[in-house]
């Protein structure tokens, strides 16, 4: 069909390098962390998706504030007591269990307030941005992912399965699929809901497709009953053949993470699976009237850590952990005071979460403190913008040339450590950093000097000053510390003023990353 | 060479480049809303009563075809109000409620479950209402508006009752005055927290609502806050205009407590609230209880609430793609319609349903059935026996209203305030509804209505195939049968390929004259059991096989 041809050839053209400095980040980030040489055809990506927006101040509580904190929120706040301390300033919310043993276990990776400029407030248009990857004022109607295997996938849907991709190209676990895999002409994903039910479409007539809108949406009805057939086969035998190891909680979202290990394991070449759980937009209830650790929001939270950790645990079990990252996302947070209905409005950012064991553990960013003086609608102002982080992962995880993502998102895609070198199998280095480093550099934003302390077991330390790009700009230094805390002195001179990652690594296997700002 | 904006023009749909790289052809419909000129064919009428009822029979687009196009607008536009309300049918614990009476205005009681046989008698009264109301729009119109003024996860039965009466007496009503019915109704109060809503502590969920999804709609961000049509500050003073309302008779055991709202001015903000000027810098003083209605007539005088009721409509009736094209010669008419009858649904309306673009051929069969017009289509055009007693029809219409869940569009169960994604979702659109889990799920009803039918509470709701083509111009032509079948459940009829291929399924490759033979064989020998199952069969197999082609799923 002309019309693929010609689109196939314009998103691969969109693919062409167009960065003049080939020396981005990708090489080194890629040739340190990961050393697989099968890396783009195992690795795997477990989106969740927490629809609504997350009230992420009720999710990693930001401790340092939490008396103005509970001033915002008198109706809602959570009793310091309640809060799971996971250091550094944070607690989680006390029905997160899950993610806290994840955490301590140097699984997971918080990134906080992760959003994007110019907020839209719109549970519909900031679904979209955060679905698209679009900017805020900009309507992008393919997916960051669609984009991605619209480059990788050529021609989908003709002719797929084949031998070359005899898999779902993504699955998204429910009845709908995620506008994240939505390309230019089709959307990569798979509906699954059980994936032991066969299916066998009836189909027929001749193909007589015209050429106008008609047609194409009988070519699209017909070329859905083919697909539904034929991946059908491949995924009721890939469950057949899969198992899952810990028992999961009886919810949903438990559902849908212990269906999307049995495919994983039943060998599934799927790159990306999408779980949704619904339910977040509290604008009322958000907590039971005075009792403030129950409600509808301690229920989410639940359901969401409970089923990460027996997820996580099953996939590690499996020794599949190097293959499996997770993610959650949400179209924002919610505003810093709370409404006189128990609830939240929509806000702006909010933390993200990404866990396996392929993930830099601890959290990146500042715990963003919250002063006495808030306006009535404010939120939370973002730190990172999230397409930083798909783009982080879809080069670390998916190895895409940086070039590639900064037409894939963005121009100004700013590269994030948030991946490291898997902690299972091979690399059995780091077994528990039990405390963080509590990595913390003051001033922030610097002029002529930065204070750097941290804590840390008798090691060798590394900390090293990284561009936005990724690019080591100056090593700070490389030596062996006493155990305990530490604070160092370092004179800036020289760096150009600018936004930097500062970047500490033990050989324990212990790294955290905190934003610099020189003036 | 401008990275940035190739590729935003490379990714967005507004862009012409998008637009192109979706579409299939160009998409030369020019025709706007000029009054239709052609010959009025029964294709049609046949497009005309696919898309404004369900499943039109093959006698009710021949009634159409003689009738004329105004005659049928004619019929298809009165509006022939609100049905009867639902029945207590099985429960005989209630004791304000005996069975055959209605449970909408009865209190709860204490220790009696009286919920549950309520909201199963709302569900299948829904269900039954869009099978039952004959040859007017009113049914699809009370979809369309259900989907537009989303109220979803209602609880209480009584509460979604009201609300649906409010939609139905709006339905073919005045839009303004439907927004101004709707802000204060119960259940909407509730859903989007407007009964939350004080002075102390605004809740600006409806108010959000209120501009983005029900009547000026989001426009681009064009600054912090800006949303071209208004701001996040028009928003947070709009919440302070609608402070106060709560509703009353949630739940309720009391028999003289009616579900209705109520105002209570020590909750409501009386400052003087000011609007920017994307609503001309507008003061609303305080005017309590009537403040929501000064609030709405301010709304309503930006013409963009127009213009956007009328793009919703369009793709509800229409298709989804609105380009250039169409915003100028279809839309922009078309509010002005709206306008020029201060925002009364039906000339509007009735302007695009007898307007050269909607019978444009290229607006014929683009449109993937929603679940509901789906599987009624396919009852009522094939005129599928549905029991009449009370009970058993009932029962029927409950089980039909369970076969939603899986295909995604339970009434009251909406996936989010924005309603169904079908009709908002880009690029997708209608395709939302087809997936890998759907697509069995609607082979299996299709199945179930062309072969086994439905065994309910000892009714067999079925087709009677041979009864069906008996009321087509000539079913002892094997060719003709497949046509009048394809004009009933086809939007583009079939291809004379297609005919072949579906009389294998009829009569498996033998020449045309065995069916002749043998249905004329039939009909000389009606009680003739042998010949009756034979027959009946084969057209059976058709059905089942017309049912599967993609064809069917389009409109």
């Amino acid at each position: 069909m002309k019309r693929r041809q010609f689109l196939q050839t314009s998103s691969l053209s969109i693919g062409v390098p167009m960065m003049l400095n080939g020396m981005g980040l990708n090489t080194i980030s890629k040739s340190k962390l990961f050393n697989n040489l099968n890396f783009e055809n195992d690795k795997v990506l477990v989106l969740i998706n927490l629809v609504g927006g997350n009230d992420g101040l009720a999710t990693i509580i930001p401790m340092d504030s939490f008396d103005t904190l509970a001033n915002h929120r008198p109706n809602i706040y959570l009793p310091e007591n309640s809060l799971l301390d996971i250091g550094d300033g944070m607690a989680l919310h006390g029905s997160l269990t899950g993610i806290q043993a994840l955490y301590e276990d140097a699984k997971v990776n918080i990134i906080h307030d992760v959003g994007y400029p110019e907020q839209n407030r719109s549970h519909f248009r900031s679904s979209d941005i955060w679905t698209s990857g679009s900017p805020s004022n900009e309507e992008w109607t393919s997916g960051w992912l669609g984009r991605y295997f619209d480059l990788n996938v050529p021609g989908f849907p003709d002719g797929y399965p084949n031998a070359e991709y005899p898999d779902p190209i993504a699955i998204t676990l429910g009845a709908m699929v995620s506008p994240t895999c939505q390309g230019l002409i089709t959307n990569f994903s798979m509906a699954v809901n059980d994936p032991f039910e066969a299916t066998d479409l009836a189909s027929g007539g001749d193909n007589y497709i015209p050429s106008n809108y008609y047609g194409d949406e009988l070519s699209f009805l017909r070329t859905a009953v083919e697909q539904t057939n034929q991946y059908s086969e491949i995924i009721v035998d890939a469950a057949n053949a899969g198992a899952n190891t810990v028992v999961y909680p009886e919810t949903d979202l438990g559902e849908q993470l212990k269906n999307i290990a049995l495919m994983i394991s039943g060998g599934l070449s799927t790159k990306v699976y999408i779980a949704n759980i619904g339910g977040f937009d509290t604008h009322a209830d958000q907590v039971e009237d005075g009792s403030t650790t129950t409600g509808w929001h301690a229920n989410l939270m639940q359901e969401l850590g409970d089923a990460m950790k027996a997820f996580q645990d099953d996939i590690q079990a499996q020794g599949l952990g190097d293959r499996v990252v997770g993610m959650t996302f949400s179209e924002f947070g919610r505003q810093i005071k709370s409404n006189d209905s128990l609830g939240t409005d929509h806000g702006n950012a909010a933390p993200l979460i990404v866990f396996g064991d392929c993930v830099n553990p601890g959290f990146m960013g500042d715990v963003t403190p919250i002063g006495p003086d808030v306006e009535v609608q404010e939120g939370v102002p973002y730190q990172f913008d999230f397409r930083d982080v798909y783009g982080s992962m879809l080069m670390d995880w998916f190895e895409v040339e940086e070039s590639t993502i900064q037409s894939l998102l963005y121009a100004d895609f700013t590269y994030m450590p948030i991946l490291s070198p898997c902690t299972t199998g091979v690399n059995p280095i780091k077994d528990k950093p039990a405390e963080g480093l509590a990595l913390n550099c003051y001033p922030n934003p610097a002029s002529e000097y930065v204070n750097i302390s941290f804590q840390c077991a008798a090691e060798q330390v590394t900390a090293v000053l990284l561009d936005m790009q990724g690019r080591v700009v100056r090593s700070l230094f490389d030596r062996s510390v006493s155990a305990g805390a530490h604070d160092f002195n370092y004179s800036l001179d020289g760096i150009s003023p600018g936004a930097y990652m500062l970047t500490l690594k033990t050989t324990s296997g212990k790294q955290m990353s905190k934003k610099l700002i020189k003036l | 060479m401008d990275r940035r904006a190739t590729l935003s023009t490379f990714f967005g749909l507004r862009s012409e480049s998008e637009s192109q790289a979706y579409a299939p052809a160009p998409r030369p419909i020019n025709a706007g809303l000029e009054p239709f000129n052609g010959t009025w064919t029964k294709e049609h009428a046949a497009h005309l009563l696919r898309r404004t009822m369900y499943g039109p029979t093959f006698a009710q687009i021949n009634l159409s075809t003689n009738a004329g196009l105004q005659a049928t607008l004619d019929q298809l536009l009165t509006d022939p109000g609100n049905p009867a309300a639902p029945l207590n049918l099985i429960n005989e614990e209630d004791p304000n409620v005996p069975i055959g009476q209605t449970w909408v205005d009865a209190p709860y009681v204490w220790n009696v479950d009286v919920l549950d046989y309520r909201n199963r008698s709302l569900r299948a009264w829904f269900m039954d209402n869009t099978l039952t109301q004959e040859g007017s729009i009113f049914q699809k119109m009370v979809l369309f508006w259900h989907n537009h003024f989303v109220v979803s996860d209602v609880d209480d039965p009584k509460y979604a009752y009201q609300y649906l009466t409010v939609i139905g007496n709006n339905a073919l009503g005045n839009f303004k005055q439907f927004v101004k019915d709707i802000t204060i109704n119960p259940a909407m109060l509730r859903y989007l927290n407007g009964n939350q809503n004080r002075n102390v502590a605004p809740n600006e969920n409806y108010a959000r609502e209120l501009l983005e999804l029900f009547t000026i709609g989001k426009g681009p961000l064009i600054g912090p806050g800006d949303y071209t049509n208004y701001t996040e500050e028009d928003i947070s003073e709009i919440a302070k205009v609608l402070t106060g309302w709560i509703d009353r008779g949630f739940f309720t055991q009391d028999a003289n407590q009616a579900v209705e709202s109520d105002f209570l001015s020590f909750w409501h903000d009386t400052s003087t609230k000011t609007l920017t000027s994307k609503f001309n810098n507008a003061v609303i003083t305080n005017n309590g209880e009537q403040e929501y209605a000064d609030l709405i007539d301010i709304i309503f005088e930006q013409d963009e609430v127009s213009r956007f009721i009328c793009r919703k409509l369009y793709r509800y009736f229409v298709y989804y793609l609105i380009d250039d094209t169409v915003e100028q010669n279809v839309i922009e008419p078309m509010a002005q319609i709206m306008r020029d009858n201060d925002y009364d649904i039906v000339p509007a309306l009735r302007a695009l349903l007898e307007s050269e673009h909607f019978f444009d051929e290229l607006n014929r069969g683009v449109m993937i059935k929603n679940p509901i017009d789906f599987i009624n289509g396919a009852m009522k055009s094939l005129e599928m026996d549905i029991a009449t007693d009370p009970l058993q029809r009932y029962s029927f219409m409950l089980q039909y209203s369970w076969m939603l869940g899986p295909l995604q569009m339970t009434p009251f169960f909406m996936p989010s305030v924005a309603g169904w994604p079908a009709y908002y979702q880009e690029p997708a659109f209608y395709r939302i509804w087809i997936n890998s889990v759907t697509l069995p799920y609607r082979q299996n009803i299709t199945d179930a209505i062309a072969w086994a039918g439905f065994d309910v509470a000892g009714h067999f709701n079925a087709i009677n195939p041979l009864e069906l083509i008996a009321t087509l111009s000539d079913p002892y032509d094997p060719n003709t049968l497949i046509e009048d079948l394809a004009l009933v459940l086809f939007p583009n009829g079939v291809t004379p390929a297609q005919v072949d291929f579906l009389k294998t399924a009829l009569i498996f490759g033998l020449p045309d004259f065995e069916w002749t033979t043998e249905y004329a064989n039939y009909i000389a020998n009606p009680d003739d059991t042998n010949l009756e199952n034979s027959v009946t069969v084969k057209v059976r197999n058709l059905i089942r096989t017309m049912l599967y082609l993609s064809e069917f799923y389009l409109s």
